[in-house]
């Protein structure tokens, strides 16, 4: 028989051990107002620029309506998207919440019915006519209009210009066979040709997303990302995955899977690494980190398909907001020549309205400018395509195949096998 | 006889004792109430809840209801989930070099410790140091330690000629997890030194100076003096050491992620990825149930051998 003090021991053992298991949390947020003077917006944590830009569309917007109270509730991303999947289906949701695009991430919102489908007020207000048509297609994705575009960002490689020269490269690439020739330029002049940081494995994704639309084309490119495509039948998943451990084991910097993407940066800033695959936001940092914006420019990742590489932000009116006219109103005036003003370059070169140039203080603005109008259309970084899991197990192959534990002919297959059995 | 005279009639105070325990624990409940409720409340049941969950295919909204799939989301942990059997292996395999290396370490580090000799206060504090700062803290830490280019370790070796050896520890799936383990002694070592301090205070000292006296050499006055006294403490320190090397999860986040390619990943952290990352909150609870079982399995039975004759 099991004693007093036995029994207690275990009991506490038993406890302590079923707290392992444990794992739980809510909370809600604030309530809407449906008097139609009132507004809430669930926005990122903001500062610096963005803080000041977005402070400064809400006051312009509050100007513009007497009377009406805009109340912005900032988040980091990860309690951002907490909140947003507890309120679902409460009353706590706001008026308008900002999120990414995308069948995975945007996509899982709207099937939880979070996102209101404001099709009637892209017809009232005419926001085709003013939108580019990369933002317009992402509010389409999902039927009718879900989403204004907030933000449009493009990536494409940075290069030093210094560095390419001293490598004896004299044009820039329009093929991938000319990216490679001055990849092996760079090596050859004990340059790093491109700066990578593996421990955030959405860095090192841009790579192989834009070695998929490279090897595989645009159309099989989006079934496999976004349809039905196999990936473990298309002969081109596996080009791009040997060409993936290429760039892994030749071009990229030493050690990069054991660095984070802040910690690579330094390397292109510091001109010990002569590209950085980054979206239009690097140009900025690259100055801030000590660069003149002469010393760098930018070419579009040489995939052939003339597509551009990027992802967009929409401001989403939820289907619980009381005063989803006013919250229409609200993002009329954001993506208008006066509020696209008042973001300025903040949070990114190209504008969504294309009526609006990129400011003429924006780094690399014309270049920017240029890339996005030539594009013959976009796709999209994969961990907007994919579910959250997927994504998870999408870096999990690109990173054994950069480590050598699943050969390139396997990744595929493997990456197929898991979307099978979880899909 | 005499034995006859000694045995206890019955109403000894040995029944009157068995007789007393009930009530006292009817005294008590008023004081454990309150504590024992709010235990209940906010962790027990979400504990069980945590189980529950496990049956379920659920997305965390609100907006989606839980569908209930039965064994769905334990076959497919079991039969599907590349990373679930790494986590395992990565689990058990942290126990016993826990339970081998830092628990060694420390009493081997008490042993020494206990000893009169100078700046013996300062190098205790020294080597506990590094246990009282947050697992993030030592995980920042150890990771600039480790940084291919810039960091201390290939630094280091780049200084004395051993270039050739200098790695990309956290970066490579075949050393990732050891590198991470090195840093975890670095923090965990304190913990049990203090500990075995504390229990060797309570070894009997006349019991040492007789093994002595008897001709025991100090391997010996150790093994059948030391050692026997230090039972209670070793259960304590093997136990709190199983649970918290079930549970490692900061360091493990805050050095790699649970990578490269998932090869630093561990139980609990999967369980919370499946869960907060990929909002398979089921196949989260599953794996977090299988974290329980093991737990359980483990520290159970060894703490009702250890605790075998206490009651007496």
């Amino acid at each position: 028989m099991f004693g007093y003090k036995k029994v207690l021991a275990v009991a506490s053992a038993a406890a302590m051990a079923l707290g392992l298991a444990a794992c739980g949390g809510s909370g809600d947020g604030a309530d809407g107002a449906g008097d139609g003077k009132s507004l809430t917006i669930w926005q990122l944590t903001l500062d610096g620029d963005q803080a000041t830009a977005w402070d400064a569309l809400v006051k312009g917007f509050e100007a513009e309506n007497p009377g009406v109270k805009v109340t912005t509730e900032n988040r980091a991303v990860d309690p951002h998207k907490d909140a947003l999947r507890q309120a679902a289906g409460t009353d706590s949701v706001p008026d308008i919440y900002r999120y990414w695009g995308g069948p995975g991430l945007g996509g899982e919102l709207i099937k939880a019915n979070m996102s209101l489908d404001i099709t009637k007020y892209y017809d009232e207000y005419k926001w085709a006519d003013s939108l580019t048509s990369v933002a317009v297609a992402r509010s389409e994705l999902y039927g009718g209009h879900n989403g204004v575009a907030f933000q449009e960002s493009s990536e494409a490689i940075y290069y030093n210009k210094a560095l390419f020269e001293k490598a004896g490269i004299t044009e820039l690439p329009t093929t991938y066979e000319e990216l490679l020739a001055a990849a092996e330029k760079l090596k050859a002049a004990g340059i790093t040709p491109m700066e990578m940081g593996g421990t955030v494995n959405w860095h090192v994704m841009r790579l192989l997303d834009a070695l998929i639309e490279t090897e595989c084309g645009a159309e099989i490119a989006d079934k496999l990302n976004q349809g039905d495509g196999n990936w473990g039948t298309e002969p081109c998943v596996t080009d791009a995955f040997v060409e993936l451990k290429k760039w892994g084991d030749d071009y990229l910097n030493q050690g990069y899977m054991a660095i984070s993407q802040d910690d690579s940066s330094q390397l292109f800033f510091t001109g010990q690494a002569a590209m950085a695959l980054e979206g239009d936001w690097f140009g900025p940092q690259a100055v801030n980190g000590g660069m003149s914006a002469d010393d760098f420019g930018i070419f579009a990742f040489p995939t052939g398909t003339g597509r551009i590489y990027g992802f967009g932000e929409l401001l989403y009116v939820t289907q619980a907001s009381k005063n989803p006219d006013l919250a229409a109103k609200f993002l009329d005036y954001m993506i208008s020549e006066d509020g696209q003003a008042k973001l300025g370059s903040a949070f990114s070169v190209i504008s969504a309205n294309k009526n609006v140039a990129p400011p003429a203080d924006a780094v690399l603005a014309n270049e920017w400018s240029e890339l996005v109008s030539q594009a013959t259309g976009s796709y999209l970084n994969n961990d907007q395509n994919f579910s959250t899991a997927e994504t998870g197990e999408y870096w999990r192959v690109q990173n054994s195949v950069l480590t050598g534990s699943i050969s390139p002919e396997d990744a595929g297959k493997t990456f197929q096998q898991w979307r099978d059995a979880n899909g | 006889m005499a034995t006859e005279t000694q045995s206890p009639p019955s109403g000894t105070p040995q029944t009157a004792q068995r007789a007393r325990k009930p009530r006292r624990l009817v005294t008590a409940l008023p004081y454990l109430a309150p504590a024992l409720l709010l235990y209940l409340y906010f962790l027990v049941y979400p504990m069980l809840d945590s189980v529950r969950l496990s049956f379920f295919k659920w997305s965390g909204f609100r907006t989606d209801v839980p569908e209930f799939v039965g064994l769905a989301n334990y076959v497919r942990m079991f039969t599907a989930d590349p990373v679930f059997w790494t986590a395992a292996r990565n689990t058990i395999f942290w126990v016993i070099l826990t339970l081998a290396v830092p628990m060694v370490l420390g009493l081997l580090l008490a042993l020494g410790l206990n000893r009169q000799m100078a700046g013996r206060n300062l190098m205790r504090s020294i080597f506990y140091i590094p246990s009282v700062f947050a697992s993030i803290t030592v995980a920042a830490m150890w990771r600039w330690i480790y940084n291919p280019t810039l960091g201390l370790v290939n630094q280091a070796l780049e200084q004395v000629g051993l270039g050739s050896w200098a790695q990309t520890w956290l970066g490579d799936p075949k050393i990732a997890i050891y590198s991470v383990f090195v840093a975890s002694i670095w923090q965990a070592v304190g913990f049990p030194l203090v500990l075995f301090l504390a229990g060797l205070q309570s070894v009997p000292q006349e019991l040492v100076e007789a093994a002595k006296i008897d001709g025991a050499n100090a391997l010996q006055v150790f093994r059948n003096v030391t050692l026997p006294a230090l039972k209670p403490t070793t259960v304590v320190v093997v136990i709190l050491t199983i649970i918290n090397s079930l549970k490692v999860f900061d360091l493990i986040v805050g050095m790699t992620g649970g990578g490269p390619a998932q090869s630093t990943q561990v139980l609990a952290l999967w369980s919370y990825t499946q869960s907060f990352a990929n909002h398979q909150f089921g196949a989260g609870g599953a794996v977090a149930t299988v974290l329980l079982v093991i737990s359980l399995a483990l520290v159970v039975p060894y703490m009702l051998w250890s605790l075998k004759g206490q009651d007496k």
